[in-house]
């Protein structure tokens, strides 16, 4: 579904992404794990081309993207994000802060797109509070709020960058859970994640990230009871 | 004490009328200095944000020209450079003027609040498929222009007392009047008192206008 093939990414004289190679098949939902500054989320950013590659080659649904001859509005609107921040547009209640691209983007009637908008918010368990501000809700309701947001797309896949790490630790368990749902149904998803339980239980592949290349590759049981890496071996030490 | 009072009081009842009337062409030129200036002023801001180097520059040396040099001096060469090659008011040289002026000024308060907005709103309009234009129009302008409404709101109070110095073109704003109240009756103290009042409760009337607005939007976003 998702198919990145040697990419590199440098920062200046920063080399943060050193040939990685990763296939991401169509419902699987792979967690990237490693230390802060491993380069996870600049390999998500380059995913939905917030960020541009250096070299590689960047695959969505089969097709080959050249990012300076493609529309990337319309290749972004595939690859939904989910941020550690929310990032929910603070003017706009939460309606239309999930209504807002399906409207500007894809042309959609606004009656039509409130549908999509309270059925998505239903998803989330949130239609309570479409006519509140973000400023109003709890940190999880946003993060589920920028879920429902990303789900308006219909995106092929979705990218999740640390969701829960901004979250008390009370209201991480909703939005795991909303995540973990959204896996049952076949979503593609990359995550980003510190934890290890959702992991666990979640993920069909979690791949470890050191210093730009990937480490470790496996399915949970054999990444946590038979890492090859040693770094794997110390991380995991380090999260258990 | 008492006589500064009545001297005050008597400059005042035999000028109001032509008060009232200066009044309504300093709310004029107040009016079309901060409209004009806001159009200009978000043009230029445009510019200083966008990617080309060209439109960069241009708006560089615009903002550093106005800012560099008093208004007065921008009013004279505005009013004596456009005349010679284009007919006009006395008014409309000093309205273009103090919105030519205030234009630098306010580009500089929305380009402030352009950039002071989180760039993970940029981000996450981006993510979701808008463009970069639709992304300016709907996620950060809006919020930049609720920022810049304080700083607007006070560049529009000196925009009213900055007027004030097109009576040196000829215009009949109430300064002038004030100017030629000392001249004529020899009460220069007192007539500049007077005008001075005018000015304050202008002020003070647009103060309060703009903080009412500003708690009904603070309402607006709760
Ligand atoms: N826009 C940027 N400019 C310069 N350096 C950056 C930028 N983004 C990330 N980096 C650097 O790249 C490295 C990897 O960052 P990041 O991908 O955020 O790591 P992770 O998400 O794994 O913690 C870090 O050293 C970070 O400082
Ligand atoms: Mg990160």
């Amino acid at each position: 579904m998702i198919v990145g093939k040697n990419i590199h990414k440098s920062f200046g004289d920063l080399e943060v992404l050193k040939g990685v190679d990763l296939h991401v098949k169509p419902q699987e939902v792979v967690v990237l794990v490693g230390v802060s500054g491993s380069g996870k989320s600049t390999l998500l950013r380059c995913f939905n081309f917030l960020e541009m590659i250096n070299s590689g080659e960047i695959t969505i649904d089969g097709h080959t993207i050249n990012p300076k001859k493609e529309d990337l509005a319309k290749i972004r609107a595939e690859v939904g994000m989910v941020f550690q921040h929310f990032n929910l547009f603070p003017h706009k209640s939460v309606l239309e802060n999930v209504i807002e691209a399906p409207i500007t983007v894809k042309k959609m009637k606004k009656e039509e797109a409130k549908k999509l908008g309270m059925n998505l918010l239903r998803k989330v368990g949130l239609e309570d509070k479409a006519d509140v501000y973000p400023s109003k809700l709890s940190g999880g309701q946003k993060q589920r709020v920028a879920i429902a947001r990303s789900l308006a797309m219909e995106p092929k896949v979705m990218l999740f960058d640390e969701p829960t790490s901004a979250l008390d630790p009370e209201l991480v368990g909703e939005v795991l859970q909303v995540m973990k749902q959204l896996a049952e149904e076949g979503m593609t998803m990359v995550v980003v994640t510190h934890e290890m339980k959702f992991a666990k239980e979640v993920a069909d592949r979690i791949i470890m990230i050191d210093q730009g290349t990937i480490i470790e590759s496996a399915d949970p049981k054999n990444f946590f009871e038979n890492p090859q890496n040693e770094r794997t071996k110390q991380f995991i030490q380090l999260v258990e | 004490m008492p006589d500064l009072f009545v001297d005050v009081f008597d400059v005042f009842m035999r000028t109001y009328q032509g008060f009232l009337e200066a009044t309504v062409v300093t709310l004029e030129l107040t009016a079309i200095g901060v409209v004009l200036g806001t159009v200009i002023g978000l043009i230029f801001a445009l510019m200083k944000i966008s990617g080309s180097k060209i439109l960069r520059g241009i708006a560089n040396i615009y903002i550093t020209v106005i800012r560099g040099t008093p208004l007065i001096v921008q009013i004279m060469f505005l009013y004596f450079g456009i005349v010679e090659i284009y007919t006009m008011s006395n008014f409309w040289a000093g309205a273009i003027a103090l919105g030519v002026h205030n234009g630098a000024y306010i580009a500089e308060i929305f380009r402030g609040a352009i950039q002071g907005i989180d760039p993970g709103q940029r981000e996450a309009s981006l993510s979701l498929g808008m463009n970069r234009k639709q992304t300016m129009q709907r996620i950060v302008f809006p919020q930049a222009l609720r920022r810049s409404i304080p700083p607007l709101g006070n560049q529009f109070i000196i925009t009213l007392k900055d007027s004030s110095l097109v009576y040196i073109i000829g215009v009949a704003e109430i300064f002038s009047l004030a100017n030629r109240e000392a001249a004529q009756s020899y009460q220069a103290f007192e007539s500049f008192l007077v005008v001075a009042l005018y000015y304050l409760v202008l002020v003070m009337i647009f103060t309060f206008l703009l903080r009412l607005y500003e708690n009904k939007l603070d309402v607006d976003k709760a």
